[in-house]
């Protein structure tokens, strides 16, 4: 099947199982995934039920679209989502985007879990991301391009929307809670960086590093979707503290945070635009 | 590989009676220089073996073979890019071929967003050196000893001489020239702002989706390389806004006659020695 056809073979099969088109995507990153499971009267489907979708391998990550209400509004998320890391290829762990866009959605909330590489941050912070940096040493977008679903060349220069930047800024003082704002490192992964990469990646300008958002976002904007980005600070980057980088030790993390990256991430949506009830 | 190349080789000398001299890359927007080749016999890439066909928009996809400024040339009118989707091979491919044709030397032209401060939108800059972010090198792989080294050296990937006659030469014009570094990136998503800071610290004062592949290529030949840059929109992290290959193209097609004055009276003024090895 080509991309096209496994959008729009998934569409199909998404649009027959819900009643309403969900406005707002949201990808959850490890250990996030909870947030699925405080949407109401949400459909579940595996993402096995999906035609062309990959099985998501990851543990802490469920592999599932939930589409139901957050906070008064249409949302569908991803519950676990693709990495490359795994060994899909970019157009693979982008389809879910793709799919997202194909069923009504027009803004998307994508998170995950970083490293800090910003020597100002603590574990448990979270972050608004306000812009990128693609070192995974691939683009999502290499290959012909179809014109009918973006341009050849998008631009980057804002690939996190201002006025959602705004807004979970905003979404965070109202709730006080004090968030961090910065630039992700996209790295390919699986291995994390050695602190000699760290200490290269803070001079580049990054402010946390993970392996996953940057492919999406960026065909997120290839559909010309709006994306707000939030990081949360799992791990400070490796030769800042005297101790080796676990995911067990990410899982803790975000465990810990939970309520709060909840709170915000609820917040947020009740502020954005989307279909009400 | 090495079959490709030939028979690909052997077609072309099929249909021309001349050796040329000079291989000509024209970028985007400058493929108008083709035209003024005289007794030009043209050949299109798809009607050349093991040749892939050029996708965007202001890319011919013709090789054209003649007298331009009493030099033989052989000129690409139009070229194929990483981003298209083709491999680092097929990119280079013609590189290959002109220099088995007989082209000693090879002038490739880019149009590029411009990081250094210095710049302006529309400034043609003399790429002095480049740095290689594209994810890739067209020589991994098994090396064939007759084409070049297994560890080509890349100290003067750009020939001095070459450098200092353009120099010269647009002196002469009253054309101001800049000089200075290519960064080159996969694309085809224009960069980020973090993205453009960072290739700005790392010491790039240009960026383009395009070249070193190919000077690279030309290199393990041992050709001599003169790269010329069409700066067509600048690229300032801190204060970049949004941009389109329209404006691109637009800026392009203003330079273009300067551009264009440039290459031919390069090719006028150099003797032969000059554009030897």
């Amino acid at each position: 099947m080509s991309t096209v056809e496994k959008i729009k073979a998934a569409e199909e099969l998404i649009s027959n199982k819900i009643q309403k088109k969900p406005s707002i995507g949201l990808i959850l990153g490890s250990g996030l995934g909870v947030l699925a499971d405080e949407i109401q009267n949400a459909v579940r489907i595996p993402y096995s039920d999906i035609p062309g979708f990959p099985t998501s391998t990851v543990a802490g990550h469920k592999g599932q679209l939930v589409i139901g209400e957050l906070e008064g509004k249409q949302v569908v998320a991803m519950q676990g989502r693709f990495h490359f890391y795994e060994g899909y290829p970019m157009d693979l762990v982008t389809l879910p985007v793709r799919v997202m866009k194909a069923i009504g959605v027009s803004s998307i909330i994508v998170t995950n879990a970083a490293g800090g590489i910003n020597e100002n941050y603590k574990p448990g912070d979270l972050m608004l991301i306000r812009d990128h940096i693609n070192l995974t040493g691939a683009n999502p977008l290499i290959g012909p391009n179809d014109d009918a679903v973006g341009v050849r060349f998008p631009d980057m220069s804002q690939a996190y929307s201002p006025k959602l930047l705004d807004l979970g800024k905003q979404a965070a003082k109202n709730i006080g809670l004090t968030v961090q704002e910065g630039v992700y490192v996209g790295n390919p992964g699986p291995s994390y960086e050695t602190p000699a990469e760290i200490r290269m990646l803070r001079t580049l300008g990054g402010d946390a590093v993970g392996m996953s958002t940057v492919p999406e976002v960026i065909v997120a904007r290839h559909s010309e979707l709006q994306v707000l980005g939030i990081s949360c600070i799992s791990n400070m980057a490796a030769g800042i503290l005297d101790q080796p980088l676990t995911h067990e030790e990410v899982m803790e993390t975000t465990e810990m945070v939970k309520t709060q990256f909840l709170a915000f991430v609820k917040e947020i949506v009740k502020r954005m635009d989307g279909e009400k009830k | 590989m090495i079959e490709k190349i030939k028979q690909s080789v052997q077609f072309i000398q099929g249909k021309i009676n001349v050796k040329p001299e000079i291989g000509l890359i024209l970028g985007s927007g400058l493929g108008d220089l083709a035209d003024d080749v005289t007794n030009a016999v043209k050949i299109d890439y798809r009607d050349i073996p093991h040749f892939p066909s050029s996708t965007v928009e202001g890319h011919k996809g013709q090789l054209v073979i003649g007298e331009l400024e009493g030099k033989i040339v052989c000129a690409m009118q139009g070229r194929f890019h990483f981003y298209e989707g083709y491999s680092m091979q097929e990119v280079t491919l013609p590189v290959r071929v002109m220099n088995l044709l007989g082209c000693e030397s090879l002038i490739v032209t880019n149009a590029c967003g411009g990081m250094n401060e210095q710049f302006q939108p529309g400034d043609l800059m003399i790429i002095t050196d480049h740095i290689n972010f594209t994810g890739a090198n067209p020589l991994i792989g098994a090396n064939y000893d007759e084409l070049g080294p297994r560890f080509p050296d890349m100290s003067h990937a750009y020939t001095p001489k070459l450098r200092e006659h353009a120099c010269k030469v647009a002196e002469t014009l009253h054309i101001n020239v800049q000089q200075g570094v290519y960064a080159a990136v996969s694309g085809p998503t224009y960069m980020s702002a973090a993205e453009l800071i960072m290739l700005r610290k790392l010491g790039g004062d240009v960026v383009g989706m395009s070249t070193v592949p190919e000077v690279i290529v030309a290199r393990h030949m041992n050709m001599n390389v003169l790269g010329i840059s069409c700066i067509t929109d600048m690229a300032i992290g801190e204060t970049i806004e949004g941009i389109t290959h329209e404006e691109v193209m637009e800026v392009a097609s203003k330079a273009k006659p300067r551009f264009i004055k440039l290459v031919r009276s390069l090719l006028q003024e150099g003797d032969n020695q000059l554009w030897s090895i």
